[in-house]
């Protein structure tokens, strides 16, 4: 035994020229010893063995291949390459199939592992999360909201042990920046303080972290952005201007790297904290409108510190004495799970969708499965071809498992060309793949390994999962009766193949289907009346200005209120009107209190958030809002802080008989008596501000006739004079700002660009499924009627015509597809009536979309088969009957 | 520089091949060694000493007949080369010469 296995190691290290005389002489020297002990003869070849691993001995690695059984395997290699050439419509389709399919399913896989990658590249990731503000509303969670307020984060720090760092930083909405005459506007602008580099490891390129954001006025700008401002020159101290929102000038005191596009907080900006001193309200708990994180040391778990988080904010945001079922609720929420499981307001950008990648994970996985399926259908399609040739091969002494390397072989050949297709197709579409998703996922794939990874392990195990079934049943083929020519294809065989044509087609009907579902929620969305008109209306943001005094406030006004006037003395500009949040903005494009409101005298306080708007008098007359009673604000009345107008769902909270009745009432927040009270004035119907995802809010519109975020309403004929007035009367009275005008219906058609994308995705990807699996059809329908061929024959002789014989072929196929219609239609149905409940308003279910899907479907599948079948329908008789 | 590369253990396998003339091959190599000089040799150290041997051109081999006792496998009979010869040869002069240029009297003194 001992001597067996040195044997086989001498035999597998040992250059195989010298192997044959040491051997010998081993075996000489072992019988000699065999004479004494044969114990102590095995234990002395062994030793001899491993002394005669020597370098000088050993196998040359290039000369010799480790297995040098090679010989079949180069058979097999050579077998099936001459198959797979001969049948060049079988190889074709399989390969073009195969390579769609992995390329699709690759390519949807890299997206899905970029959604998922949010996050994850911070050092410690799993020890840092975001504190968020959660209303809870009779003991259940009401409103979430993502942000905190600026003292939570060192509270927490301070009092509990398990927390050992934390960070507060705000989101700015846009700023143009001026270096010059160099300007841009900016939407990535955040304030952070000099912790916030402690929790996110930000790479570093110029300046201290410890110290670059210790001043006020400091500004770290990422690398690209500093480019832009600076070019090649060093920013390091040069000055930028804020023209908005806060005037100031920042010194640039740190660059950074480009963050990764996979953070939930992305920014290009830092500005030290210290900057806004004057802005914070840090005592106000209830002035949410910070991003708070938090560290916490190695190995804590924070569900566990619920209590002690409510014991140490709750009396700040609450009180002593709050009521636990009607409270705010800290919700500490760990950062890597922001991306795609969160479901807070007031995001800092849009999140991802867990319900999408859920999606795409089912087309994918049907792409490629609809791929495979189709090698299987089409190499057992052709058994009758291969049938021979195995018994031939048993005949001659060909064990089964052979058969079967050589049936894998052919899989594993098919999917190797399929996998070198697919690379190149992934390669060249990947661009358009990553504007589709509007991300970008990687730069090449060729060299992402990940990718490669992917496709080496999804082309082998293609080869089994779609290689072993056929490999099985090709060589488990009785030669005797094959060779007799009693072969029959089994009626297994063909039940398993009709099986698997039904489930292609349910699959391809279902993303048919819900695309078009997809598109149709869309357009209903896009087209529907939201209670405003926007046609026409556009926005533009006055730069504020750099008054001390109230002499300075007064000049801006006096210009602001001129530039009004002399933009409604044209004929082309109908209303300008002003507001602080311009309809069409995202959801957090609001501003909101949860503050208990109450109608003094006549209702109990209702918890709950309510939406604030600050607007003038021609704000609602600009967008063509619609007062169901009351009347507008008075723009006599200087600084009115008493007037409010609401909308209709405000006041349906409160649950009168008639809402009217309200008008003239007063209506308080909070709770305490002295609070200020405002008379309803005026009550409008509601509006959608936003994407039709969120219902219409309960909002409060509140007098500010000097909103700086102007709405224009223009003349419909001759806009384009109204939009040359707004030019040049904007460089008459702004002419160092830059002026951007936003299109009110183009910000609303662009709340729906993340479901278009979705839509467009789903809609190509549903494409190339329904492609393979034609294809497949194309190759199944193409043998089977060559194998009929015979039978086509005999009806014609019989006198068949060709209409009825495309008519028998059409039987089968029909039948298949509506099998597979009944099948893929409650699956269309539970998919798309949750894919719809995603949204505040939804079309109905429209079941008349299954009957189209389902006609598409057979439209393209008799199509396919048709065109097969007529060929063969069409063959001269006496030549496919000349054998019999 | 070396004439010639040649280990003492290389020298003796080399003469031990002169010794056997044509009956020189591995096991009686060993043997022959084994019996000579009263050491243990390993057919590890024996077989790469032989092979790098007729690398180098000094040794020269063919295959033999095979028999039962060896497992069916042939034998490879060793022959020394002219270049082996020559090795050999010079070998054995830089040796006469050390010893010819040994004063007498190194000797001598274990005399006293």
């Amino acid at each position: 035994m001992l001597k067996n296995w040195a044997d086989r190691l001498f035999k597998w290290y040992c250059n195989p020229d010298f192997y044959p005389d040491i051997k010998g002489d081993l075996e000489e020297i072992y019988s000699d010893h065999l004479e004494k002990s044969e114990k102590l003869a095995q234990w002395k070849y062994l030793i001899d063995v491993a002394l005669l691993f020597r370098i000088s001995l050993l196998r040359p690695i290039t000369q010799y291949p480790i297995i040098k059984d090679t010989g079949m395997f180069r058979n097999y290699f050579k077998i099936s390459v001459r198959n797979l050439a001969r049948h060049k419509m079988f190889t074709g389709i399989n390969v073009i199939g195969l390579a769609i399919g992995l390329a699709g399913f690759l390519l949807i896989n890299e997206y899905i592992r970029f959604e998922r990658s949010y996050d994850s590249f911070h050092e410690d990731v799993d020890q840092i999360y975001r504190v968020s503000y959660v209303q809870v509303i009779n003991g259940e969670d009401g409103d979430k909201d993502a942000m905190s307020s600026y003292l939570v984060g060192s509270v927490l720090n301070e009092e509990l042990p398990e927390i050992i760092q934390h960070t507060v930083s705000k989101k700015f909405d846009p700023m143009i920046l001026k270096n010059g005459n160099v300007f841009f506007k900016e939407s990535g602008i955040i304030s952070a303080d000099s912790n916030f580099l402690k929790l996110f490891n930000y790479q570093v390129i110029q300046g201290s972290k410890e110290t670059f954001l210790n001043e006020p006025n400091s500004i770290v700008l990422s690398r690209s952005r500093a480019k832009a401002y600076f070019g090649d020159e060093d920013p390091m101290g040069k000055t930028l201007q804020v023209t908005t929102n806060y005037k100031a000038t920042l010194k640039v005191t740190g660059i950074i790297e480009d963050l990764p596009d996979n953070t939930h907080y992305r920014f290009d900006m830092m500005i030290s904290d210290k900057t806004l001193d004057g802005t914070h309200d840090y005592e106000n708990w209830s002035y949410n409108n910070y991003y708070v994180y938090l560290k916490t040391a190695p190995g804590v778990d924070v569900s566990m510190l619920d209590d002690k988080v409510y014991a140490a904010t709750g009396k700040f945001i609450d009180g002593e004495d709050a009521d636990v079922n009607n409270r705010t609720r800290l919700d500490i929420h760990p950062i890597r799970d922001i991306h795609l499981k969160s479901d807070f307001y007031f995001n800092p950008q849009p999140l991802g969708s867990q319900k999408a990648i859920t999606f795409l994970v089912i087309i994918s996985i049907f792409i490629i499965t609809i791929a495979w399926v189709n090698y299987i259908n089409l190499s057992t399609a052709r058994a009758m071809d291969r049938a021979k040739e195995v018994g031939l091969r048993k005949v001659i002494g060909a064990f089964r498992t052979q058969l079967i390397i050589q049936f894998l072989c052919e899989a594993f050949l098919i999917n190797l060309v399929g996998a070198i297709v697919a690379l190149a197709i992934a390669e060249i579409s990947l661009p358009y793949f990553n504007l589709l998703v509007d991300k970008v996922i990687v730069d090449h794939v060729w060299n992402h390994q990940p990718f490669l990874v992917s496709l080496v392990v999804f082309s082998v195990g293609g080869t089994i999962a779609s290689g072993f079934y056929p490999a099985l049943v090709l060589s488990d083929f009785k030669p005797i009766a094959i060779l007799k020519g009693k072969f029959h294809n089994s009626k297994k065989g063909v039940a398993l193949r009709r099986g698997l044509v039904i489930a292609q087609f349910a699959a391809s009907m279902v993303l048919v289907a819900a695309t078009f579902i997809i598109y149709l929620q869309i357009n209903f969305m896009i087209g529907k009346d939201i209670g405003l008109s926007v046609d026409k209306v556009v926005n533009v943001l006055i730069p504020e200005d750099d008054y001390e005094d109230e002499e300075g406030r007064q000049a801006f006004l006096n210009r602001f209120n001129s530039f009004k006037e002399s933009l409604r003395s044209h004929s082309a500009i109908e209303t300008v009107g002003g507001t602080s949040n311009v309809p069409g903005g995202d959801e957090n494009d609001i501003n909101s209190t949860t503050s208990a409101v109450s109608i003094v005298g006549l209702s109990d306080r209702l918890e709950g958030t309510t939406y604030v708007q600050f607007t003038d008098d021609q704000f609602f007359d600009a967008v063509d809002m619609d007062f169901y009673a009351g009347k507008n604000f008075d723009r006599s009345i200087k600084r009115d802080t008493v007037s409010v107008v609401v909308n209709k769902s405000f006041l349906e909270r409160f649950n009168v008989a008639d809402i009217e009745d309200l008008l003239g009432e007063k209506m308080q927040f909070g709770k305490k008596e002295t609070n200020r009270k405002y008379t309803i004035i005026g009550i409008v119907n509601d509006i959608n501000r936003t994407s039709l995802k969120t219902e219409v809010e309960p909002t409060i519109y509140l007098p500010w006739m000097n909103a700086d975020n102007l709405v224009i309403e223009l003349n419909d004929i001759n806009y384009l004079a109204g939009i040359e007035h707004l030019e040049n009367t904007w460089k008459d009275f702004y002419p160092d700002a830059p002026l951007d005008i936003t299109y009110l219906d183009e910000r609303f058609a662009s709340l729906y660009d993340q479901d278009k994308r979705f839509g467009d995705t789903f809609l190509v990807f549903a494409l190339l499924a329904i492609l393979v699996a034609i294809l497949g059809l194309f190759g199944l329908s193409s043998f089977l009627s060559i194998q009929r061929s015979k039978e086509v024959g005999v009806r014609k002789v019989l006198g068949a015509t060709k209409t009825q014989i495309v008519a028998i072929f059409y039987k089968d196929f029909f039948v298949l597809i509506a099998v597979s219609v009944l099948i893929g239609s409650p699956i269309v149905y539970f998919l798309m009536n949750s894919w719809l409940d995603n949204y505040a308003y939804r079309i109905d279910f429209p079941w008349w979309m299954l009957v189209i899907a389902g006609a598409l479907i057979s439209v393209f599948a008799l199509a396919t088969v048709g065109y097969q079948t007529s060929k063969v329908a069409s063959l001269d008789p006496a030549k496919t009957l000349k054998y019999e | 520089m070396k004439k010639f590369q040649l280990g003492e253990f290389e020298e003796i396998v080399l003469l031990t091949v002169g010794v056997l003339y044509d009956e020189a091959y591995g096991v009686a190599i060993k043997n022959e060694i084994e019996n000579r000089l009263e050491r243990k040799v390993s057919v590890g150290a024996m077989q790469s000493a032989l092979r790098r041997m007729e690398k180098k051109g000094f040794l020269d081999s063919r295959l033999g007949e095979m028999n039962k006792k060896r497992g069916g496998k042939p034998k490879r009979y060793f022959t020394i080369t002219a270049f082996g010869k020559q090795a050999l040869e010079y070998s054995k002069d830089v040796r006469t010469d050390l010893w010819n240029s040994i004063p007498e009297i190194a000797f001598d003194l274990k005399l006293v």
